[in-house]
């Protein structure tokens, strides 16, 4: 059962998400993206789809479930599922809550979902659940800051943004670690609060 | 830094134009008979306010985080230096405007060396406390 709350405000905000996202911050983190997504093989697990700006960052050719919690969000990348070269079966689905079997895939990915999820670890103890032993977590994330004043930026900023979408101060990496995966390489992409963070499930 | 030409000049510019803003404003707002640190913390919660609605106006082009932090830290500097010149000396409108600007410039120099100095690999993100 999707977290209603939760559900509600990413429905609201689907119409105009693209005009809020696409033009700067996807054009700007498009490199890092696609060095990052490149690695992308095998059964994977997207999340969270959101309107799709994703998708043309996605190597060709490959079988993809893509989950996102607001009906909304999927409605709106219809287009641009249907552009991709590959296949893309989509989801409705809470991460909190996820329908599927333990280790049902050999990699997930994540973008810009873990500043959302409103219970962060349980969230990556969930992802952890689905994947097989062995399997690779890939995440393009933008964080909290260890350094003054970013840190202080980010905590004022979290105090607006969360009424309006994500949070800016999570500590993600660490939330990683939490949820039982091995960190195996974190690179920042903007000081700090821009990062991808690649993780592994330990070998059965 | 993003070595991408429109995003060098684009934050530079928008920077610059907010710093001379927030020192234009500090001019208007604070009083020679102000107490300095009054001055000071208050200029440096405005220019913090401008830089976060700035940042709503300018991510549209300039992205997100790399539109937020530097704007914010520039209003938060022209703030503190402009905020806290007005009552120490006299001060003109023009020099609101430039020493503004030049705040702006400096934090834009500022989000340059630190994202130079922390972008990359981290050691296997064990010293990722906060982040």
């Amino acid at each position: 059962m999707a977290d209603a709350v939760t559900q509600a405000k990413w429905d609201k905000l689907a119409p105009r998400f693209d005009s809020m996202a696409s033009a700067g911050a996807e054009k700007r983190w498009a490199p890092a993206k696609s060095a990052l997504f490149a690695e992308m093989e095998g059964k994977v697990l997207f999340l969270a789809l959101g309107t799709g700006l994703d998708i043309p960052f996605f190597p060709k050719g490959l079988s993809i479930t893509a989950l996102d919690i607001s009906p909304k969000m999927i409605e709106h990348a219809q287009e641009r599922i249907a552009a991709y070269d590959g296949t893309i079966e989509t989801h409705v689905m809470d991460v909190h809550d996820m329908a599927f079997d333990e280790g049902s895939f050999d990699m997930v990915v994540t973008s810009c979902t873990f500043c959302s999820v409103p219970r962060p670890i349980e969230g990556l103890k969930a992802l952890h659940r689905v994947l097989k032993p062995g399997g690779r977590l890939l995440m393009f994330e933008h964080t909290g800051s260890r350094w003054y004043p970013f840190r202080y930026m980010m905590n004022l900023m979290t105090l607006i943004t969360r009424k309006l979408g994500p949070d800016m101060n999570r500590p993600t990496v660490a939330n990683v670690r939490a949820a039982g995966f091995r960190v195996t390489e974190v690179r920042n992409v903007f000081l700090d609060v821009v990062k991808t963070i690649k993780a592994v499930k330990a070998p059965a | 830094m993003d070595h991408r030409f429109g995003y060098v000049i684009g934050d530079l510019v928008a920077n610059v134009a907010l710093g001379a803003l927030v020192g234009l404003l500090c001019w208007l707002i604070v009083g020679p008979s102000w107490n300095m640190w009054i001055a000071m913390f208050l200029m440096m919660a405005v220019g913090s306010f401008l830089g976060l609605v700035s940042f709503f106006i300018t991510a549209r082009w300039l992205g997100a985080m790399e539109a937020m932090v530097p704007m914010m830290l520039t209003g938060e500097l022209t703030g503190m230096v402009v905020g806290m010149a007005v009552p120490m000396m006299p001060f003109t409108a023009m020099q609101g405007l430039i020493w503004g600007a030049a705040c702006g410039a400096a934090s834009m120099v500022i989000i340059w060396i630190a994202n130079a100095l922390l972008k990359g690999v981290t050691r296997d993100g064990r010293d990722m406390q906060n982040g």
